[in-house]
């Protein structure tokens, strides 16, 4: 017994100095990101194309779950070690401005080291901070109005009668939907906010002014954009479910008519084999009397950071596969990562018909990317945003809205007062 | 006098040996205790004290802001409120059941007993995370729950229990008292089975009936270990955190978040604010204290 375990004692000694031994190693570059289907199988699809030209540098992905990764780098950060943090790490672009702005010494500043000509503008914002770039943009976000086209016949609509109309315009028809299909027309996740967020930077407005201030109460576009969801969840046009995997489950099951949501959804519809051909995409609606409003929003999406400290050189080598067509092509069948690099859209795949749609839904939605307004993050976005969902929740069930805005920004303002 | 201060001599260096070698078993563990534990509590303090971004921290203005701040919180003084929502109906109810249940399976003449004391206490074996995802399906709007109570036509149409403030609690509620009644009972039981039977016996022979005996003999005995499972509990649910995150996510509109799930977002979620987090961590060790002092007051008569 007593010498199984001096065995035991030795080889973990053993094992956990190689490790030590590996990660000094030259050449390797460690990649933290989440989601198999996703990030990873197009990292995965990027480090083969690297190995071609360059066989000996070891590439390691590692399944961390984005909120994992911004715990890790907010202990690393605090204990002044970064070398548990990897060489290469996706971020949200929500978050990227939180992360960079509250640990700057963690991420690398690569504004003079990475071209982002080509980028989409609105997205690289996303990992900018007083006009530096910490980030190298990935997938794009695009917002998407899905439909089931076969529920829609059956209502005698075509995705057609829903494309370049307004909200008021939607409701009419989408109640009309409603009846003869007897089903909800969208379904979304209760208490995300995340509509809100569409609809407002469908309009180019934000939570925050230029300067950083907080703006929920006197925001005409949070104001209209409330209004509108609120009274299609009170008619039961658009069906508030308490979890993602619900949500996501009422597309599976039929048992709504289409989906709202970042183009990233995609991934999800396209899952389910047996609704192939009974789907097609079309832009949003937009937000009647408020200036700037487009049918073009962005919702989600994520960037790639290099931490410091690590050969970063190396790093920003292996990450010129993001300026690179052929990555996006190789990437798009598999994953249906879209690109927020311009010239991918020329790309074979892009412009291909797509089988399950009916249609090159991959170069359509790369064109509305084009013209999504950008809007503005900044640290306290998620503050700016939980208060708002607050907000929501409570106007749905009957509370004053300019009252609740107005308590809300008293939160995020006291949040932003320590 | 030389020759008694010979014969001392020994004895004391003897004794102080012994005292030592007791304290030098006692080391290891106090070395650690006070690097792992103390230590950190030290520094959370001094953290809580303190503002500004995570990696250059300084010393507030003054030195208690973040526990001012606290009480102007609007959605910490929500987290409270929930949480002693959860207490004050959960513990209770909690208690009461496993005593039942305790004094039910430990009938002498019950059959398959180990079966059912199995039965009750496996909900603890379970992880917190996914037992709280298996309510959150039940009781999911097109879920078990509601298919069963439209389908037995006790409701109309299905309850969205999970997006109703009142109904989120309460299914937060039921999941707790779900998994924690059994490991309460299983206290109760052992401390149970100390009580000689023959003073149940006695009892019936006077003619005392099952009530009155849980009543007058069970709960006077098992007194100090309600205490500590009272004690446990109070402090369990203040601490309460993978439910609210699991179960409902803190929703609808903050209507279900506990104090624990509202310090992790001020550390991870929003913008970091580390001071203020390690303020209310603070907060909920003293009402622990307070409470656990107040119920030992109430419950130890000695």
């Amino acid at each position: 017994m007593k010498k199984l375990l001096a065995v035991l004692l030795a080889l973990t000694l053993v094992l956990s100095m190689s490790a030590v031994a590996f990660a000094a190693e030259d050449g390797k570059i460690t990649i933290w990101t989440w989601d198999p289907n996703f990030n990873i199988a197009s990292m995965k699809i990027g480090a083969d194309m690297y190995h071609v030209d360059h066989p000996d540098v070891e590439i390691e992905i590692q399944e961390v779950q984005s909120e994992d990764i911004e715990t890790a780098v907010a202990q690393a950060a605090v204990a002044g070690d970064l070398s548990t943090l990897p060489d290469i790490m996706l971020c949200q672009d929500n978050s990227f401005q939180k992360m960079v702005i509250n640990y700057p010494e963690v991420y690398t500043d690569i504004t003079d080291k990475y071209d982002f000509e080509g980028f989409g503008e609105a997205k690289a914002a996303y990992s900018t901070v007083e006009g530096r770039h910490y980030g190298i943009p990935f997938d794009a976000g695009t917002v998407v109005a899905a439909y089931r086209t076969d529920y829609l016949a059956e209502a005698g609509y075509t995705v057609a009668d829903l494309t370049d109309i307004t909200w008021t315009e939607f409701a009419e028809k989408a109640k009309e939907i409603k009846e003869k299909t007897g089903k909800p027309v969208f379904c979304t996740q209760a208490g995300s906010g995340d509509w809100i967020l569409i609809m407002i930077q469908s309009c180019g407005a934000s939570m925050f002014t230029e300067e950083g201030a907080v703006n929920l109460k006197d925001n005409e576009a949070i104001k209209a954009a409330i209004t509108v969801y609120a009274d299609l969840v009170k008619q039961g046009i658009i069906l508030e479910t308490n979890s993602w995997d619900e949500m996501i489950g009422t597309l599976a099951n039929g048992s709504v008519c289409g989906t709202f949501n970042g183009c990233w959804i995609l991934g999800s519809i396209m899952a389910t084999a047996d609704q192939s051909g009974k789907w097609d995409i079309t832009n949003l609606p937009s937000l009647e009397g408020i200036e700037g409003a487009t049918h073009y929003s962005n919702n989600g999406g994520s960037s790639w950071a290099i931490t410091q400290g690590t050969d970063v050189d190396l790093a920003l080598d292996f990450m010129q596969l993001y300026r690179n067509v052929d990555f996006y092509n190789a990437i798009l069948p598999t994953t249906s990562a879209i690109a927020t690099f311009a010239p991918a859209k020329e790309a074979p795949n892009y412009t291909a018909v797509n089988e399950f749609m009916g249609s090159p839904v991959f170069a359509t939605i790369v064109e509305y990317g084009m013209s999504v307004p950008s809007n503005i993050t900044g640290a306290y976005y998620y503050d700016a945003r939980n208060a708002m969902a607050t907000a929501i929740t409570n106007y749905i069930n009957g509370a004053d809205l300019d009252s609740e805005l107005a308590q809300a920004e008293d939160t995020v303002n006291f949040a932003m007062g320590f | 006098m030389s020759n008694s201060e010979q014969t001392k001599k020994p004895g004391m260096t003897m004794e102080r040996r012994r005292s030592l070698t007791g304290w030098l078993f006692l080391l290891p563990g106090s070395v650690l205790i006070v690097w792992m534990s103390f230590y950190p509590m030290v520094r959370a303090f001094l953290v809580s004290l303190m503002r500004g971004k995570p990696t250059a921290l300084e010393y507030s203005e003054p030195l208690w802001r973040n526990y001012q701040y606290m009480f102007k919180d609007k959605v910490f003084l929500t987290s409270l409120k929930n949480t002693f929502t959860y207490l004050i109906i959960q513990v209770p109810v909690m208690l009461v059941l496993a005593l039942i249940f305790a004094s039910l399976l430990n009938q002498k003449d019950l059959k398959l007993k180990g079966l059912f004391r199995t039965c009750i206490f496996l909900p603890c074996a379970t992880a917190l995370v996914s037992y709280s995802i298996v309510f959150r399906t039940l009781f999911a709007y097109d879920g078990f729950i509601n298919a069963i109570l439209v389908k037995a036509n006790l409701l109309k149409e299905p309850v969205n229990w999970l997006n109703d403030p009142t109904g989120a609690k309460a299914v937060i509620i039921l999941a707790l008292i779900w998994r924690w009644t059994g490991y309460n009972m299983v206290f109760y039981l052992s401390s149970m089975q100390s009580i000689d039977y023959s003073i149940y016996e006695a009892a019936r022979i006077d003619g005392a009936s099952p009530f009155t005996q849980l009543t007058k003999i069970t709960m006077p005995l098992l007194k100090p270990i309600i205490l500590v499972t009272a004690i446990m509990s109070t402090n369990g649910t203040l601490q309460l955190y993978d439910e609210s995150v699991a179960l409902t996510n803190g929703g609808p509109a903050n209507a279900s978040i506990t104090m624990s799930h509202y310090i992790y977002n001020t550390t991870f979620v929003t913008s970091p604010n580390f001071g203020y987090a390690a303020a209310m961590s603070f907060m909920i060790l003293i009402m622990v204290a307070i409470l656990s002092a107040i119920q030992m007051k109430v419950g130890d008569k000695r």
